[in-house]
């Protein structure tokens, strides 16, 4: 059956002719004499099972025999999967650099492994192929404003990382509108950007309140606000980050528009890379818990060298890759992961640490910090020790 | 070639009927290899990075809404993409149509007399034939839709029987009874009349009586809606604003109303031109002739001229249609739910990308060979038969 | 009527042209209205209400995307080139032309002359000097002032080349210049920026050739398959043009966007303007092949049956007699699909995400300085500008063209 399917699914692509089916043979053994085909390939017909079954991870890490670390290192430069609209998060200057909250994620991971953080290669995705591209070996790093979800862990082939923002899916109305809740809000048109998971979210939350909501999903977030301006929505759906860049630069000035209070889904959005290369995900999930690491120790990139010049505490001697003393003399602390001792040293001095970032691109478009504080100030973002 | 007599065969290897189907053959074989590779490669990667390459997603919740439509979020995903299909079919159908009128008579426009209608009609096609279909899209979303149609709070209500708002256009609708039986009793009144008027105009041609075809064969039609309305429990609702939204009737979409007057501005440019050229290959002595016998300007066009150029029309004509369809894949953009959108919504929220796309890329093609043998049998009907 | 005086000539125009009847007289008031109030719009719009910031800021991103600067000289180097191409080109039509007696402008006096070149390309030539008006550095200048004088030197040679009849290694040469020079800019350009980068207008300018050369060998073996006695290669080649032109160029993108490197294999994963030229040639090949069949009908029987009399052999009888008459007969409707695809490349944007013309005008609006004023408007109708002055101008001169050839007026 599935063959048959991919069969019919390459005819239309390929569109060249109506039969040729004559393989119909058995699955496995069709999978084992195509794989002729390419060189690199010929590993991946050993196992046939696909690679969702329990610990064997074997089936999927098999482009490359070695880990994307070792790849990465070798081309001396990052591949990551990102966007060029997405106000703080990913956005196009002039010169056609990337700008953003996002965008310095992937300079954090640059500078972490390389050493380097503009050694990044940002590959602008759709959010139909953000996951195929991490499939297929396009990009090394997804790093594009997606939500950690079960079944994307488990269906699309992707590992999710420390979520690096914490989001929620919020309502945004005019002030004018006498909307306070979304449980006023009956019998409106609620407009979202399409391709996510914000039409099923409004959807659900509608269902959830018994309420009729009619839910327009547009390409295009200028659409959405001409829309809204015009008046053709009622409600603007989004997550709240987006909510309240746009409220900041809104042409009736921010006061015209209302956030309410509710938020009715959990967005983390994480980074994100595929499965079974452990040694990569863990690489990246360090480069990622060094930014919060660095702001728990209050290491900026103003102070980094000050401090490890003066320094004495020696957990932050240990995170920044200096040398320390032991009772066999000093020693510098590698814990494994693949990456240069002074991985986090590089981050901040590069890029900063996650405050700096937050500030430099989040903070400008109205956010507060909010969840998305260190765990002592009250948010969730909380670093394993680092030793 | 038509008499030779062989008088012995060739040896095989210079008889042209093996040697041509040795050709057919390894061309076939090259083609079929060549799926085959394709197919065995998509299986090896879909395999390896453990993506669904079948169709069970058709049979999951679709946990998306469609506006306009009594499609719930708890409705499989195969139902979705039904509704898709007929919003695809909807915009298509109503697209060709008013993009015929519309352009011919902007060709008609452009052989006008009048200075400023051929200068009008000329500036209409060069411009518009010469944009991209999307950036037109667009500027009737934002110039149409947003700009002229009121806000719901500023409806035009005229006559209290239609509502005129950016929130979509709302006409007086039937209600009582299904749409399927409506249409039976159209179909059931429109054969009568068809064959009732064959009936009288046989009669009027052996008798000489008046025929009354139109009288006859109109009044049975009518007779049969007015009876069937009341007998089958239909009525009419008609549409008032409550709150944000209108109800009653039936309300065309605002997203509808820009896309298809971006298709119908766009392909009207196109079809004015076949209207043009047609006309203008129908010999001048028709016309002439026509002016001879007292016709008016308009009976000479809509009698004589129009009725031959629409045959030497027909086939490009039939082009347009076809571009006019699977340009609405465009409408994805703008929050009309047509095919694109739905599967791209589907995937958005979970359904496997290949699969998805493909099934949407197979209704296109049928949708338009259908379109495309219609076209066919109707330039054979109306084809000129020649010597 | 006769004896009246007779009126000045304009109000006879005026009567004749608006004026004929009631019915003429109203369509002209209310047509007229309408064209006077969408020109006065539209003059506001572009004179007084836009903010242009938008475009000149971004100017560079939305032309040639982010091209690294220093290697900004080679596009400017392979636009002088194409220039000199073209202009040689230009030349030996004309030169054919004359030789033939049937040139246009040969012996027009020099104003004359200028006054059609300006006829045709005067909306080009100032949509060239508005984007040179907004930009800021000398290059472009340079590159402009270059492109002119390789244009006009390429013309002049060309006529001088071709004003006799040309002999055979000067058509091999010039052949090898027609296929070896471009092929050559290409290499130039990868050399330095490799074809994934391509992006901004020259992607859509690039995107659009690349599609028409590549899917014209395949368009043309389907063609003649589809006309084919094999049957074989009859289905095979009907069923690819029907099916094809069946699909949505759009859902094939989003399509080929998701699953290309599915399809080959595992080390080779194509680059998003790979993908979508690998989509255009296969979509684009499917029109082209309909465009030469008709092509090939529109050659008179007796071509071919003189030919069989010569004794040629059936390659022969195709590749010599047939096909140069079909296909030239054709070079209108090519320049036609050509127009399509060209402005086709912008649903490369919104299917691929590649950062073309369209794509950068709508990610140019979420840039910190201009996001939320509602500039897409003013970013689309430069779009919307950049895209109707190529195409139109293109199709006036395959109009003219078509002219020439007289196809279609036999």
């Amino acid at each position: 059956m599935k063959r048959w399917i991919a069969l019919l699914a390459v005819f239309v692509l390929v569109l060249a002719a109506c039969t040729g089916d004559d393989d119909t043979a058995g699955d496995d053994g069709g999978a084992t004499t195509t794989a002729g085909g390419g060189t690199e390939t010929t590993a991946a017909t050993e196992t046939t099972a696909p690679g969702d079954g329990g610990e064997s991870t074997t089936t999927v890490a098999q482009v490359a025999d070695e880990s994307l670390i070792e790849t990465v290192t070798a081309n001396g430069v990052l591949k990551c999967g990102t966007r060029d609209a997405l106000p703080g998060f990913a956005v196009l200057d002039e010169s056609g650099e990337h700008v953003g909250f996002d965008s310095d994620f992937c300079r954090v991971i640059a500078a972490a492994v390389l050493g380097d953080a503009e050694a990044v290669e940002h590959i602008d995705l759709e959010t139909a192929d953000r996951f195929t591209a991490l499939q297929s070996g396009q990009i090394d790093v997804l790093v594009r404003n997606t939500t950690w979800t079960a079944s994307r862990d488990g269906g699309e082939g992707a590992t999710f990382m420390q979520p690096n923002f914490y989001d929620g899916q919020g309502m945004m109305v005019s002030a004018d509108s006498g909307f306070a809740s979304v449980s006023d809000m009956d019998g409106v048109i609620v407009c979202v950007a399409k391709g996510t998971t914000t039409e099923g979210n409004a959807a659900a939350e509608a269902t959830r309140l018994g309420l009729n909501w009619e839910v327009r999903a547009f390409d295009d977030p200028n659409l959405i606000q001409e829309a809204f301006l015009a008046g053709q929505c009622d409600g603007w759906s989004s997550d709240v980050s987006q909510l309240v860049a746009v409220r900041s630069v809104y042409p009736d000035g921010p006061d015209a528009l209302t956030i309410l209070p509710e938020v009715f889904s959990k967005e983390p959005l994480a980074p994100a890379v595929r499965d079974g290369d452990t040694a990569w995900a863990q690489a990246v999930n360090w480069a990622i818990l060094a930014t919060i690491q660095a702001e728990e120790f209050g290491i900026t990139s103003a102070n980094v060298d000050d401090v490890l010049a003066s320094s004495e505490d020696i957990n932050i001697l240990r995170f920044l890759g200096a040398e320390f003393e032991t009772d066999s003399g000093t020693t510098v602390l590698d814990p494994g992961l693949g990456l240069p001792t002074d991985f986090a040293y590089q981050i901040v001095k590069q890029v900063g640490n996650y405050g700096e970032i937050f500030e430099r691109h989040l903070a400008p478009l109205g956010l507060e910090r909010g969840v998305n504080a260190l765990w002592f100030d009250g948010g969730l973002l909380y670093a394993p020790p680092y030793r | 070639m038509t008499t030779v007599e062989a008088p012995q065969r060739p040896p095989f290897w210079r008889d042209v009927r093996v040697l041509s189907w040795a050709f057919q053959l390894v061309v076939f074989a090259l083609v079929a290899f060549f799926i085959y590779w394709l197919v065995g490669n998509y299986q090896t990667n879909a395999e390896r990075v453990g993506i669904s390459t079948n169709f069970d997603f058709l049979d999951q919740p679709a946990s998306f809404e469609i506006p306009g439509s009594e499609f719930s979020q708890t409705q499989p995903v195969r139902d979705a993409y039904v509704e898709g299909i007929l919003n695809t079919i909807r915009i298509s159908v109503v697209g060709i149509v008013l993009a015929t009128v519309l352009g011919t008579l902007i060709g008609i426009g452009r052989l006008s007399r009048n200075w400023v209608v051929s200068r009008l009609a000329t500036v209409y096609v060069e411009v518009v034939r010469n944009l991209p279909l999307l950036v037109i899209m667009v500027f009737t979303f934002l110039g149409l839709v947003l700009q002229v149609l009121p806000t719901i709070q500023e409806a035009w209500t005229p006559g209290g029987i239609m509502v005129f708002s950016n929130r979509g256009i709302a006409v007086p609708w039937y209600e009582g009874n299904s749409g399927t039986v409506l249409f039976l009793l159209f179909l059931v009144g429109a054969v009568g009349w068809w064959a009732l008027a064959r009936w009288r105009q046989g009669v009027a041609a052996r008798t000489g009586a008046p025929s009354r075809a139109g009288l006859i064969g109109g009044g049975f039609f009518v007779a049969v809606m007015v009876i069937g309305w009341f007998a089958l429990g239909f009525s009419v609702t008609t549409p008032v604003v409550e709150g944000r939204l209108s109800v009653g009737g039936i309300r065309l979409d605002p997203s509808y109303f820009a896309v298809l007057v971006a298709l119908v501005v766009y392909t009207a440019s196109h079809i004015a031109e076949i209207v043009r050229g047609s006309i203008q290959a129908v010999p001048k002595g028709q016309g002439e002739a026509a002016s001879a016998l007292a016709l008016s300007g308009f009976q000479r066009m809509w009698f004589i001229v129009l009725p031959q150029a629409m045959r030497i029309a027909i086939p490009p004509l039939g082009n347009q249609y076809l571009n006019l369809i699977k340009n609405s894949s465009l409408g994805a953009g703008f929050a009309y739910f047509e095919l694109t959108q739905v599967t791209q919504i589907t995937v958005g929220n979970g359904s496997p990308a290949i699969p998805a796309f493909t099934l949407a890329l197979a209704f296109y093609v049928v949708l338009s060979l259908i379109t495309s043998a219609a076209v066919n049998i109707a330039n054979r009907r109306f084809a000129l038969v020649q010597r | 009527m006769t004896t009246r005086t007779a009126p000045a000539p304009a109000l006879v125009w005026v009567r004749r042209h608006l004026f004929r009847s009631f019915w003429d007289g109203l369509m002209t008031v209310v047509f007229g209205g309408l064209g006077l109030y969408i020109l006065f719009r539209l003059a506001r719009f572009v004179f007084v209400t836009a903010r242009w910031e938008i475009i000149s800021t971004n100017l560079k991103l939305l032309m040639v995307g982010r091209w690294p600067d220093i290697h900004l000289p080679r596009i400017s180097v392979t636009l002088v080139v194409l220039a000199a191409l073209g202009g040689l080109v230009a030349g030996l039509i004309h030169a054919r032309q004359v030789r033939a007696g049937t040139s246009a402008v040969e012996g027009m006096p020099l104003p004359a002359r200028a006054s059609d070149l300006g006829r045709r390309f005067g909306l080009l030539i100032g949509a060239v000097l508005l984007l040179l008006a907004l930009t800021t550095t000398v290059g472009t200048w340079l590159t402009a002032a270059g492109f002119v004088v390789a244009g006009v030197v390429g013309r002049l040679a060309g006529a001088r080349i071709g004003r006799d009849r040309l002999s055979r290694p000067v058509i091999i040469l010039l052949t090898l210049v027609f296929i070896g020079v471009p092929a050559g800019m290409y290499l130039y350009l990868v050399d330095a920026v490799p074809l994934a980068d391509w992006e901004g207008f020259f992607f859509n300018v690039s995107a659009a050739a690349a599609g028409i050369v590549l899917s014209f060998p395949l368009g043309v073996l389907l063609a003649l398959g589809r006309r084919s006695r094999l049957p074989l290669l009859k289905t095979v080649s009907t069923v690819y043009i029907e099916v094809v032109r069946g699909a949505p160029l759009y859902v094939l993108l989003l399509l080929a966007n998701v699953s290309l490197e599915f399809f080959v294999p595992a080390s080779f994963s194509p680059s998003k303007p790979i993908r979508a030229i690998v989509t255009f040639t296969l979509f684009t090949a499917a029109y082209l092949a309909e465009i030469v069949r008709g092509g090939l009908q529109s050659v008179p029987r007796g071509q071919e049956e003189a030919a069989k009399a010569l004794g040629l052999s059936p390659v022969k009888q195709m590749g010599l007699i047939i096909l140069p008459q079909a296909l030239r007969n054709v070079i209108p409707a090519q320049i036609g699909q050509f127009i399509a695809l060209f402005k086709d490349t912008t649903l490369a944007g919104l299917g691929l995400g590649i950062l073309e013309l369209l794509g950068a005008a709508e990610a140019i609006t979420q840039q910190p300085d201009f996001r939320g004023q509602g500039l897409i408007i003013e970013s689309l109708a430069f779009v919307a500008f950049m895209f109707w002055v190529g195409s139109f101008t293109m199709s006036r001169e395959s109009q003219r063209l078509e002219r020439k050839l007289g196809v279609g007026t036999r």
